[in-house]
C-alpha cells in the first residue's frame, strides 16, 4: 500500500494537479477569510470553513479524476493487478494519497486562525472541531470521486460525473422537501428499494436464487416493520431515506463547533462504503 | 512451470478463448502464435491473473492463480502488449516502485537492480523521464519491469512490436539468454521470431488451440507435399507437356521467364513420391537441359496459413 501511496503522492506534484488543487483551494479560502474575518473584524473562523464547503464541488473532481481512470488508460493497471498487491492496497493507497494532498492544503489554511490569534483570544477547540468536520466531509467527497474514477477510463468523464454527483448531494436537502411524504409513497419506495437490491444482486452474481432470497428477506423486513413498528414508519420514509445520504446536514454540528461521535462515525462509514465499492468495481472488471 | 487446463473465456455470447490446454515445462521457451484477435493476449492476461477465466484453471509452479493469487503472482513477470509505464516517472523511480509492489526483499534489491539494468541495457537512461524515451527503450523498461523479483515464469506479449530490426535482434537474443533460467511464454504474430527463439510452438486461432509442436516438427508434419521449382532451357509449352506426362506429377504451372530462353515451372508431386529422377530423365530425353532444381520447403508462414485455414483441432 505504501508504494502505491508514495507513487500517487509524487504524481500529484510531478504534474500540475496537486498545485492546481492547492492553489485554487487556497485562493478561495483566502478570499473568504479576508471577507469574513479580516474585513468584518470577526473572530468566527468556523464561519469561513462553513462558507467554503462549496469548493469541494470544483476541487474534488480535480483531485480524484485521474486516480483510477488514468491507470486504465495508460494500461498501468495491468502492472498493479498482476503484481502481488491486494486490490484493497491499491485503492487505499490512492485514497490516502488524495486525502494527504487535501490535508496538506488544510495545513496551509491553519495560517488564517494563527493570524487571527494575534488580534485576540480564539476559541481554539471550536476551530479544531470545525477542521475535523471539514476534513471528514472532504474525505467523504474524495471517496465518491475515487469510486467514480474507477468506473471509466476517461478523466473528463470521471471529473464531470463526480461534479454531478457532488451537486446532487449538495441540492439533496432542498430536494427532500419536495418529496412526497404520504404513507402510500413510503410503501412504494420501500418496494422499489427491495427490487433495486434484488436486481443489483442478480446483475453482480447472475444467480436467480440468491436474488430472489434477497427480495424475500427485504419484503419480510418491511412487512415486519409495518406490523411491529407501525405504519407511521412509512410516513415521510422517502425523505428520511434520502436524508441519510445528506453529507452536508451532518456537517452543521461541526460548523457550530460541536464535536459529536455520530457524524464522525457516519463520515468514516460513508468513505469506507465507497472504497469498498471501488474495490468491488475493480474486482468485477476482471470477471466480466 | 505453467499448467493451463481447459481455459475458456466468454464475453457474453462471444467466446474469446475456447478450452485451451497446454503445459510449459521448466526452462522452456514456448511460442504462442496466432493472427491478431485470436485470443493470445486474453490467454496471457488470464495466466497472469489480470482477468479471470470463465472456466478452467491456471497453475504457476503448482499454485493456482485464482485460489492463491498473491502467492502465484510472485512467480510471474509480465510484459503486456503495451508496456505498463508511468510516463511521469524516471526509469529509476519506476523500477523502485515495481520493486516495492512486487515485495522484493530489500536486501536483494541492489544486486537485482544492477543485474536487470545490465541485462536489458538501460543503465544509461535510468535518470530520464519515461515519457521522453524512445519506443525501443520503453519496451526495454517494460522488460526490465517483468524481470523484477527474479520470477521463474516470464510472460511476454509481442515483445518486439514497434522496434527497429537491430533492436529486434537484440531483444530476441536477450530472450534466448533469459530462457536458460526462466520458463517463458512468448506471443507473436511474426513467425521468424518464433522459429528463431522458441523450442515449442502452439498456434491458436479464433480462441482454439490448433497446433502444438516444435517448429521443426511442424514443418515436417505439415510440409510433406513436395513442391519444387525448375528452370529449364526450352519453350514453355513443350516443357509443361513433357512434365505432365511423368507419372506421379500432380500439378504443373509456369512461373514466368527469369532468364532469356528459359522457363521457370512449379511442379507438385503426389505425396510420398520422389519425382526428381524421373523429371531429370524425361527432360534430358527431350533435350531440355535443367539449369536449376530447387525443392520448396514450407516455412512457418505456410504452415501457419495452412493450419489456420484447415481449422483442424489437435487433441
Amino acid at each position: 500500500m505504501l508504494a502505491v501511496y508514495k507513487r500517487e503522492l509524487r504524481a500529484y506534484f510531478s504534474s500540475a494537479t496537486g498545485f492546481v488543487f492547492m492553489g485554487f483551494f487556497l485562493l478561495i479560502a483566502g478570499f473568504f477569510f479576508a471577507r469574513i474575518n479580516l474585513f468584518r473584524a470577526s473572530p468566527n473562523y468556523n464561519a469561513v470553513l462553513g462558507e467554503i464547503t462549496f469548493i469541494f464541488l470544483i476541487v474534488v473532481p480535480i483531485l480524484t479524476m485521474r486516480l483510477m481512470s488514468e491507470e486504465v488508460r495508460q494500461k498501468t493497471d495491468q502492472l498493479l493487478l498482476t503484481s502481488p498487491l491486494k486490490l484493497s492496497d491499491i485503492v487505499l493507497g490512492k485514497y490516502f494519497a488524495a486525502v494527504t494532498v487535501f490535508l496538506m492544503t488544510l495545513a496551509v489554511t491553519c495560517l488564517y486562525p494563527i493570524i487571527l490569534s494575534f488580534f485576540g483570544k480564539l476559541a481554539v477547540w471550536e476551530i479544531v472541531g470545525g477542521y475535523i468536520g471539514f476534513f471528514l466531509l472532504g474525505s467523504s467527497f474524495i471517496s465518491i470521486g475515487l469510486f467514480i474514477s474507477s468506473l471509466t477510463d476517461n478523466q473528463v468523464i470521471a471529473a464531470v460525473a463526480t461534479f454531478t454527483a457532488l451537486i446532487l448531494i449538495w441540492v439533496l436537502d432542498s430536494l427532500i422537501q419536495a418529496l412526497p411524504t404520504s404513507q402510500a409513497s413510503g410503501i412504494v419506495f420501500a418496494a422499489i428499494l427491495v427490487a433495486a437490491a434484488a436486481l443489483f444482486v442478480y446483475y453482480t452474481t447472475r444467480n436467480i436464487y440468491v436474488s430472489v432470497g434477497v427480495a424475500v428477506v427485504g419484503v419480510a423486513i418491511f412487512v415486519a416493520i409495518y406490523l411491529f413498528v407501525g405504519s407511521g414508519f412509512f410516513e415521510g420514509f422517502i425523505g428520511r431515506a434520502f436524508k441519510w445520504f445528506s453529507l452536508l446536514d451532518r456537517y452543521s454540528d461541526f460548523r457550530l463547533g460541536l464535536l459529536s461521535l455520530s457524524p464522525i462515525v457516519y463520515y468514516i462509514t460513508f468513505s469506507s462504503a465507497f472504497l469498498f465499492l471501488t474495490v468491488r468495481t475493480l474486482e468485477k472488471k476482471r470477471w466480466s | 512451470m505453467i499448467e493451463v487446463k481447459n481455459l475458456t473465456k466468454r464475453y457474453g455470447q462471444h467466446v474469446a478463448v475456447d478450452s485451451v490446454s497446454f503445459t510449459v515445462n521448466e526452462g522452456e521457451i514456448l511460442g504462442f502464435l496466432g493472427p491478431n484477435g485470436a485470443g493470445k493476449s486474453t490467454t496471457m492476461n488470464i495466466i497472469t491473473g489480470y482477468i479471470s477465466a470463465t472456466e478452467g484453471t491456471v497453475k504457476i509452479n503448482g499454485i493456482d492463480i485464482l485460489e492463491q493469487p498473491e502467492e502465484a503472482k510472485k512467480h510471474i513477470g509480465y510484459l503486456p502488449e503495451f508496456p505498463p509505464l508511468y510516463m511521469d516517472m524516471t526509469v529509476q523511480e519506476y523500477l523502485d516502485f515495481v520493486f516495492a509492489i512486487k515485495k522484493v526483499d530489500p536486501k536483494l534489491k541492489k544486486k537485482q537492480m544492477d543485474n536487470i539494468l545490465d541485462v536489458v541495457k538501460i543503465g544509461d537512461v535510468r535518470g530520464r523521464l519515461i515519457k521522453n524515451l524512445s519506443k525501443g527503450y520503453k519496451q526495454r523498461v517494460g522488460l526490465a519491469q517483468a524481470l523484477v523479483g527474479a520470477p521463474s515464469v516470464l510472460i511476454l506479449d509481442e515483445p518486439t512490436v514497434g522496434l527497429d530490426p537491430k533492436q529486434i535482434i537484440e531483444i530476441r537474443s536477450l530472450i534466448k539468454e533469459l530462457g536458460k533460467k526462466h520458463t517463458i511464454i512468448l506471443s507473436s504474430h511474426i513467425l521468424p521470431e518464433v522459429s528463431a527463439v522458441c523450442e515449442r510452438v502452439i498456434i491458436i486461432n479464433k480462441g482454439k488451440l490448433v497446433a502444438s509442436d516444435t517448429p521443426e516438427n511442424l514443418s515436417k508434419r505439415l510440409g510433406e507435399t513436395s513442391k519444387m521449382t525448375l528452370r529449364v532451357a526450352a519453350p514453355e509449352k513443350q516443357v509443361i507437356k513433357v512434365i505432365k506426362e511423368i507419372p506421379g506429377v500432380k500439378y504443373v504451372e509456369a512461373q514466368g521467364v527469369y532468364e532469356p530462353d528459359t522457363i521457370d515451372v512449379l511442379v507438385e508431386a503426389e505425396e510420398d513420391i520422389d519425382i526428381r529422377r524421373s523429371l531429370f530423365h524425361a527432360l534430358s530425353r527431350a533435350q531440355y537441359p535443367i539449369l536449376q532444381m530447387k525443392s520448396m520447403d514450407m516455412t512457418l508462414e505456410d504452415i501457419f496459413l495452412q493450419v489456420i485455414t484447415e481449422e483442424k483441432e489437435v487433441s
